[in-house]
């Protein structure tokens, strides 16, 4: 356990004078603008789409003015106006779309157009997957194992109800394929709540991980499964996802707020805030952040990436949580050869490994030098996509990007556990990273002059 | 402590692009991060990261060194503090001249090459010859490869094979018999040639002739042999700890253990009367390091378990069959040496099949 990672506390923040909603997060680039400057818009009004992601909507999260010049990347709103809790109808389409579709398939547009779609990724790509695809299996994940994210039991409390209810929703959406649920202890009082609930529902299948990092990534989940990578699609979600369906699918509101974390080393209390993508961020970090130095990450500490309040005006439709570790300034006299009383170490080297389960500050310190590899293979002991991390390093080392090919770099997930354990502090992570964007490129330029030979075949 | 970090600070800047004592950059690094932690930040996530550095995991290789390093001052006398210093600064030379003609860091192995190098020579081994035997280990062992990591053979394997095939006679002869009593030879400097030095034969020469040293002088240390070898229960209290900080490998260690008893039991059950027991190889010369310290070296070994598994077992029958079978007395050295050139090779069979199994994944 971690200190710093958010109790089980839900604050709801309060109303803010303006919104900055960025235009682009993780997955998504809202380019396709539907508001012009100055227009009033309510909540729930689609602010822009996203064209190349099936025109993922971009929702007004509360009603006000559109400002479209105000920050560059942004839709800022301002006169907020408290929420009018109208409940949303597709005003367009409609019957043509039933019609066309049949009903799953106006609810699959019902939870694009609310804002619930976005909660969906595909287990293989982590893209959004297509809204009138066919999924071979959908993983629902009631786990958020990277320290200091959104818990998924948080969300869950005394809102069981809806959670079943979100699930039959899925279920509604599918033919036969089989939704797997997954949880870290299915013996445990919370689980069997959930087995009370779903009970006699042969689609629904209970699945036991361990509540250990990364067993909550959903190619590891889907791999673990059986689930094969060309049997199409593998629809996954977690536990906010599925209280959104509910929401768009039981009552046609719109999922306008969310539940975000706010936890690491250098944040006061460590909790859970309900809030609405496009809250300034500086205001959250003014509040809740103690440490005047501090690095802000978004998608954890492990895998997330800085931002900064004066880059990022508000928060993104998209971000899980803030975590926020303070910056390494104090160096150790001797450090390494202190008995470790208080570190929190993989190996067995610090005295530590004798303590019961506790919880270190943590800061950005590499705490080490860089040095060559010295084969512990403490790398592939940890990598829970079983590749091998060393091999792999020992080939990019060399340049041998047919040979990091081949010892499968794309399985890699990307968790960071490898960086995090190696003593001569390599970034295997990131250069994993770009080692697949660079077998990706080299991928697609193959692939474009194989079409234009085929092209110039055809002509002559 | 704050006053030394501002001397660093204030000398750093001779140290660094243009300054006056560029050249010697890397032994300023050293000594400012030997005493002060790192001050880099981890730019990529994780953001934060494990608390083990080379500079740790090195040290505790020393740390689990000390029941053995104690017990051998009981044995044989305070000579083994000058051949450590003497092993220590010629290694550490190597090493920082090598660092400053490549321009890279000085890595921390040799903390472990100075320290182990000692601990298998005879007691008397003259003090210009540690140097020697530590000088050409790390330099053929280890810098010719290119430094820590990617070197094939343990270097102080090297440097004492060496020392064994260049001064046979000081090697063979160099043993003398352990001191006893309360303070044992704590208190003496046992020289070469000291009326304190009566030579003894190791128990394997005398296995040789007929004679079995008794096993609860050798569990004990109380015979004749390398200064780290004698003591078994220092060297499998140390080993322990160091398998369980996860620097050495049980696989390694288990393998070389278990297949060498095997092997030896199996030999005993033959001839009982030419074969000496599984119990009383073990103990006997320096099999119990060589296991749990020499062979374990991770650079040196394979990466794989796989890979691991093999090796020890193939050290731990080598050795059985070189002290049985060759006119060679003791026969870990060549078994380690031998298992260190095969290391790569399995490794290399063990990435091609797991490589294949991969393949299959989508």
């Amino acid at each position: 356990m971690l200190g710093g990672r958010p109790a089980k506390v839900v604050k709801r923040q309060g109303e803010p004078d303006e919104l900055y909603l960025p235009l682009s997060s993780e997955r998504f680039l809202f380019s396709d603008i539907c508001v012009a400057d100055g227009q009033i818009v309510n909540d729930g009004d689609v602010l822009a789409k996203d064209p190349d992601n099936y025109a993922v909507p971009l929702l007004a999260p509360r009603g006000g003015k559109v400002n479209l010049n105000k920050a560059e990347g942004y839709i800022v709103l301002t006169d907020i106006k408290p929420p009018a809790g109208k409940v949303y109808v597709p005003e367009k389409h409609f019957p043509h779309v039933v019609q066309e579709m049949g009903s799953a398939g106006m609810k699959r547009y019902k939870l694009l157009s609310l804002g619930a779609w976005q909660f969906f990724y595909d287990a293989y790509s982590g893209q959004l997957p297509d809204p009138l695809g066919t999924p071979q299996a959908v993983i629902v994940s009631t786990l958020s194992l990277e320290p200091f994210m959104a818990r998924g039991d948080v969300q869950l409390q005394d809102r069981l109800l809806q959670f079943t209810r979100g699930l039959e929703h899925l279920q509604s959406l599918l033919e036969y394929q089989p939704i797997y649920l997954v949880m870290p202890d299915v013996k445990s009082p919370f689980a069997s709540q959930v087995r009370e609930h779903i009970r006699g529902y042969a689609w629904a299948k209970i699945i036991q991980v361990p509540a250990k990092y990364p067993y909550d990534n959903f190619e590891i989940l889907a791999r673990g499964l059986g689930l094969k990578k060309s049997a199409g699609p593998v629809w996954s979600i977690r536990v906010e996802g599925i209280l959104a369906i509910d929401r768009a699918l039981t009552v046609s509101k719109p999922c306008l707020v969310r539940i975000v974390s706010i936890g690491g080393p250098a944040v006061r209390t460590p909790l859970h805030l309900k809030v609405m993508a496009g809250y300034p961020l500086q205001s959250i970090i003014d509040k809740y952040v103690t440490e005047p130095d501090a690095r802000i990450l978004t998608g954890g500490l492990l895998r997330g990436k800085v931002i900064s309040p004066k880059q990022q005006l508000g928060l993104d439709t998209e971000c899980r949580g803030l975590t926020i570790i303070p910056e390494h300034k104090e160096r150790e006299f001797l450090g390494f050869v202190r008995p470790g009383w208080g570190r929190e170490s993989y190996s067995g080297c610090f005295l530590s490994s004798l303590r019961k389960e506790f919880s270190e500050r943590l800061t950005t310190a590499m705490r080490g030098e860089g040095r060559p590899c010295i084969s512990c293979n403490f790398c592939e002991e940890v990598c829970p996509a079983n590749i091998m991390p060393h091999l792999l390093h020992k080939y990019l080392y060399k340049d041998l990007i047919e040979e990091v090919e081949e010892a499968r770099v794309d399985l890699c997930i990307e968790c960071g556990l490898c960086s995090f354990v190696c003593p001569s502090k390599i970034e295997l992570r990131g250069d994993f990273i770009n080692a697949k964007e660079l077998i990706e490129k080299e991928k697609e330029e193959i692939r474009q002059e194989e079409a234009k030979r085929q092209l110039q075949e055809n002509n002559a | 402590m704050k006053m030394l970090l501002k001397i660093f600070e204030k000398v750093s800047p001779a140290f660094g692009e243009g300054g006056k004592f560029n050249t010697f950059k890397p032994l300023y690094e050293a000594m400012e991060n030997f005493f002060f932690a790192p001050s880099s930040r981890a730019l990529l996530a994780p953001y934060a990261r494990d608390p083990l550095d080379v500079k740790r995991f090195m040290s505790m290789v020393i740390v689990c060194l000390m029941p053995l390093l104690l017990a051998s001052i009981y044995f044989f006398g305070l000579r083994i503090i000058a051949m450590l210093i003497v092993s220590y600064a010629v290694g550490g030379i190597v090493e920082v001249i090598f660092a400053v003609v490549r321009k890279e860091d000085i890595n921390e192995g040799f903390l472990v090459t100075g320290m182990v190098f000692p601990l298998v020579l005879p007691p008397t081994t003259p003090l210009w010859m540690v140097g020697i035997g530590v000088a050409f280990g790390v330099f053929v062992g280890k810098e010719v490869f290119g430094g820590t990591g990617r070197n094939i053979f343990n270097p102080a394997i090297v440097g004492r094979c060496f020392l064994a095939l260049a001064y046979p006679a000081n090697m063979a002869g160099g043993y003398i018999s352990p001191g006893s009593g309360h303070l044992g030879s704590i208190l003496k400097y046992i020289a070469p040639s000291s009326v304190d030095a009566v030579s003894q034969a190791t128990p394997l020469s005398l296995a040789k002739q007929g004679n079995l040293t008794d096993i609860s002088d050798m569990f004990l240390g109380s015979i004749g042999g390398s200064i780290g070898e004698t003591s078994a229960i220092a060297i499998v209290l140390g080993g322990v700890l160091l398998l369980l900080t996860r620097v050495s490998n049980w696989r390694t260690v288990f393998g070389v253990l278990a297949s060498s008893a095997l092997t030896a039991a199996l030999l005993h059950r033959i001839d009982p009367d030419k074969f000496a027991p599984a119990l009383w190889h073990l103990c006997a010369g320096g099999l119990l390091f060589g296991a749990f310290f020499m062979a374990t070296d991770p650079v040196s070994s394979p990466v794989t378990n796989a890979g691991k598994w093999i090796y020890g077992v193939l050290i731990g029958v080598m050795t059985m069959l070189i002290r049985n079978f060759t006119g060679y007395v003791e026969g870990v050295t060549f078994a380690i040496l031998l298992g260190n050139i095969t290391a790569p090779i399995l490794d290399e069979i063990v990435f091609k099949i797991r490589i294949r199994r991969l393949a299959g994944e989508e």
